[in-house]
């Protein structure tokens, strides 16, 4: 039972490390139609930026916040020197992948040849830790969960409540009659780069707090669980990739205390099964 | 769009799964072009290639074998070379990974004409690679553990590191010698790291040890906090554990936190001793924290005497100078594989000046003759000593910083084992020796 009630407590907080990656993930993927697997390579570019800027003997909050402003220009300039002129040429989805794996090869054996294949760790405390009905979290884990919640609520207050995010929504809904009904799709596109960008960056910060220790390939794993919450909550929907991140966070640290830590993913992946098979459009998407 | 996509996806997830299984194969070089597996015209320089892991999981052990390589070759090359050649070295890098390291060595072959020696080929890839270079009549001194060499001929296949099932029980032992009577098991999920766990366990029963949990880490996770939970609860003296990259310093990290700031005693393979290992660990849960109840089993080394003075200078002459290498550089001087990878490239070049030729079906039974040595051979304890000897027609019996060496009909020549600490600067100090009673007592 301790065991159980400790597990959701880790649950919680790797849930929230890919609630955030999720989010951007699938707003990127709604809203440019690119499916970016390059999105681990430039979480983990984020997470080094940050490193380096903690090397310099500054915080590493400091370097969150040039981590995101990096990712997020890095982002802008990686669909328009990259993703727009194929899109521009008509270059079908699956090239498109291919593409953005070509991507995350390069940008990550760029990190690799610069930073070196070795782990690195933040210079940054855990905090108290705290011991609260079964569950146990440091004083950083509660940070990392309080900014995944703030997050949370920005995207919905930004989908919900201003413009911008309307003119999203349209976008992702229909690209084409939002530019009839006068959205300018193109500013939208750029915007939405640079929005989930910064997501990224923010993302490969708490994701490498949350580790402890990371490298160059850190976030190969950690991509595919950001694709399984993605589909698990709906292609595209960002209250779906809440929703996904939680039920794939809680599932691979619960089936670890329970069955074998060797079978956490492969849990989780198939939850992820079953749900396509019973639902294709994941928890809200639309149904066909 | 999107429903359509949905396959494309899946095929994408699929795709970006098996991109990270593989990465990419990459090999820096220093040296060499062209094909051939021997040596090239007089004069020309000899290439020594460390076949190992530079990135991923398994990335610090490369940099290690290199810093050996670099502080070997410049003083062989220093007393004048080999047969009029000069060394260099070269790295493969494996990404500790067969599937990379097969492509990178058949590279290496291809386009390296003046090849005369390969070092590293760690448990990772061994398996994989040995046959190969075995096929090239390339000589080998491989850093691997693993029992399928123990009983296995391949002609140009070296080994100065004990099987992997010894290291277990020499974990095992020191865990007796501390008295440790419940023990944990956390060993990384790569084929290096996973066969110590069957001969650890035996050890253990053995000993009439406990075993508390055994949990297997996965190198490409990033938390380890319900497998830490799981250690915790099972309320080990002590954990034993392999498991390189980033695993193992972000376990000590989550079990540090868990277990109200304390850490729980840690018993390692001699993988552990090696800077970018320290750096991590101390960093993940404090210098002091981490070195106060470390120990790992290392192959017993001199720390002082003729070989060790040679080694040491040699090496120390590299710092700053080798890529990938991070953190304490005297470490290095403890690394299992620089000490021993010292011995196996000075045993060689002294083999191909003994046997007057560079190619290896030639000079490598002369390894064994030098290594083991004859009646009444002259010691010596460092190249430009065993070239001199050489030169004036003695016959001589190399004595390294490894120690003395013998090696059986398979080639495998391994000593007796010593527990090491780290001290809080990164420095590795020796505690104590193992028997060969001790392990004798704790097999099969």
């Amino acid at each position: 039972m301790t065991v159980f009630l400790a597990s959701i407590g880790f649950g919680l907080v790797t849930a929230a490390v890919l609630a955030i990656a999720s989010v951007g993930f699938t707003l990127q993927f709604g809203v440019t139609d690119v499916l970016n697997l390059a999105y681990g390579a430039i979480m983990i570019a984020g997470a080094f930026i940050a490193y380096a800027v903690n090397q310099a003997g500054t915080s590493v909050w400091l370097g969150l916040v040039v981590a995101v402003a990096a990712c997020s220009a890095g982002s802008v300039l990686l669909n328009s020197g990259v993703y727009a002129p194929f899109q521009r040429r008509g270059t079908s989805p699956i090239t498109m992948v291919i593409v953005s794996l070509g991507m995350t090869l390069i940008i990550e054996f760029s990190v690799e040849a610069i930073a070196g294949g070795t782990g690195v760790s933040y210079t940054m405390g855990q905090g108290r830790t705290f011991h609260v009905g079964g569950l146990i979290l440091s004083t950083l884990q509660l940070v990392i969960i309080a900014l995944s919640l703030v997050t949370m609520a920005g995207v919905h207050s930004l989908l919900r409540y201003t413009r911008l995010g309307k003119a999203m929504r349209a976008t992702a809904a229909n690209k084409n009659l939002a530019r009839n009904c006068g959205i300018r799709t193109g500013r939208v596109i750029t915007i939405t780069w640079a929005l989930t960008g910064g997501l990224c960056g923010l993302a490969g910060v708490v994701f490498a707090m949350d580790s402890g220790s990371f490298d160059p390939t850190a976030t190969d794993v950690f991509l595919v669980l950001i694709l399984a919450a993605v589909f698990l909550g709906g292609p595209g929907q960002a209250y779906g990739a809440m929703l996904g991140a939680a039920v794939i966070g809680i599932a691979t640290e619960v089936s670890a205390a329970f069955i074998h830590a060797d079978y956490k993913y492969v849990v989780a992946f198939v939850v992820l099964l079953v749900m396509l098979g019973v639902r294709p459009t994941g928890l809200l998407g639309a149904r066909a | 769009m999107k429903f359509r996509t949905l396959a494309t996806v899946l095929a994408a997830a699929a795709l970006a799964a098996a991109m990270s299984a593989c990465g990419s194969s990459g090999s820096s070089s220093s040296t060499g072009t062209s094909t051939g597996k021997s040596s090239g015209p007089a004069g020309s320089t000899l290439t020594i290639a460390d076949v190992a892991p530079f990135t991923g999981p398994d990335a610090a052990l490369g940099p290690t074998y290199l810093a050996t390589c670099y502080g070997a070759t410049t003083a062989i090359n220093s007393a004048g070379g080999v047969l009029g050649h000069k060394l260099a070295c070269k790295t493969v890098d494996t990404r500790g990974d067969p599937a990379d390291a097969v492509p990178a060595v058949r590279q290496l072959f291809a386009t390296t004409s003046s090849l005369a020696l390969v070092i590293g080929c760690t448990s990772d890839e061994a398996a994989a690679v040995v046959p190969i270079i075995n096929s090239q009549k390339m000589a080998m001194f491989c850093m691997t553990g693993q029992s399928e060499f123990d009983h296995v001929v391949f002609p140009y296949f070296y080994r100065l590191v004990p099987p992997d099932l010894e290291e277990s029980y020499a974990m095992v032992a020191i865990a007796q010698e501390l008295h440790y009577k419940r023990i944990a098991l956390a060993f990384g999920n790569d084929i290096g790291s996973q066969t110590f766990i069957q001969p650890a366990i035996g050890a253990l029963k053995k000993a009439g040890i406990t075993l508390t949990t055994n949990q297997t880490l996965d190198l490409k996770a990033s938390t380890f906090r319900t497998e830490a939970e799981a250690i915790i609860q099972s309320h080990p003296d002590a954990i034993m554990t392999e498991a390189l990259g980033n695993a193992d310093p972000t376990l000590f990290a989550e079990i540090k936190q868990l277990n109200g700031g304390k850490m729980i005693p840690i018993v390692a393979t001699s993988a552990a001793i090696s800077p970018p290992f320290f750096k991590a660990a101390a960093a993940a849960v404090g210098a002091s924290t981490f070195a106060s109840d470390f120990r790992a089993d290392n192959l017993v080394t001199e720390s002082s005497g003729p070989a060790y003075q040679a080694f040491s200078t040699a090496l120390l002459a590299e710092q700053g100078k080798v890529p990938g290498a991070t953190g304490n550089f005297t470490t290095y001087l403890s690394a299992p594989g620089g000490v021993h990878l010292y011995d196996g490239i000075n045993l060689a070049a002294l083999a191909m000046i003994m046997s007057n030729s560079t190619s290896p079906s030639v000079y490598a039974p002369d390894m064994i003759k030098i290594g083991n040595g004859v009646p009444g051979a002259t010691v010596v304890y460092s190249f430009a000593q065993g070239a001199a000897a050489l030169k004036a027609g003695k016959t001589i019996r190399y004595e390294g910083p490894g120690g003395p060496t013998s090696f059986d009909s398979f080639h495998d020549s391994t000593g007796i084992f010593q527990v090491d600490t780290y001290s809080a600067s990164g420095a590795v100090n020796v505690v104590g020796n193992l028997t060969a009673d001790q392990l004798r007592a704790l097999s099969g």
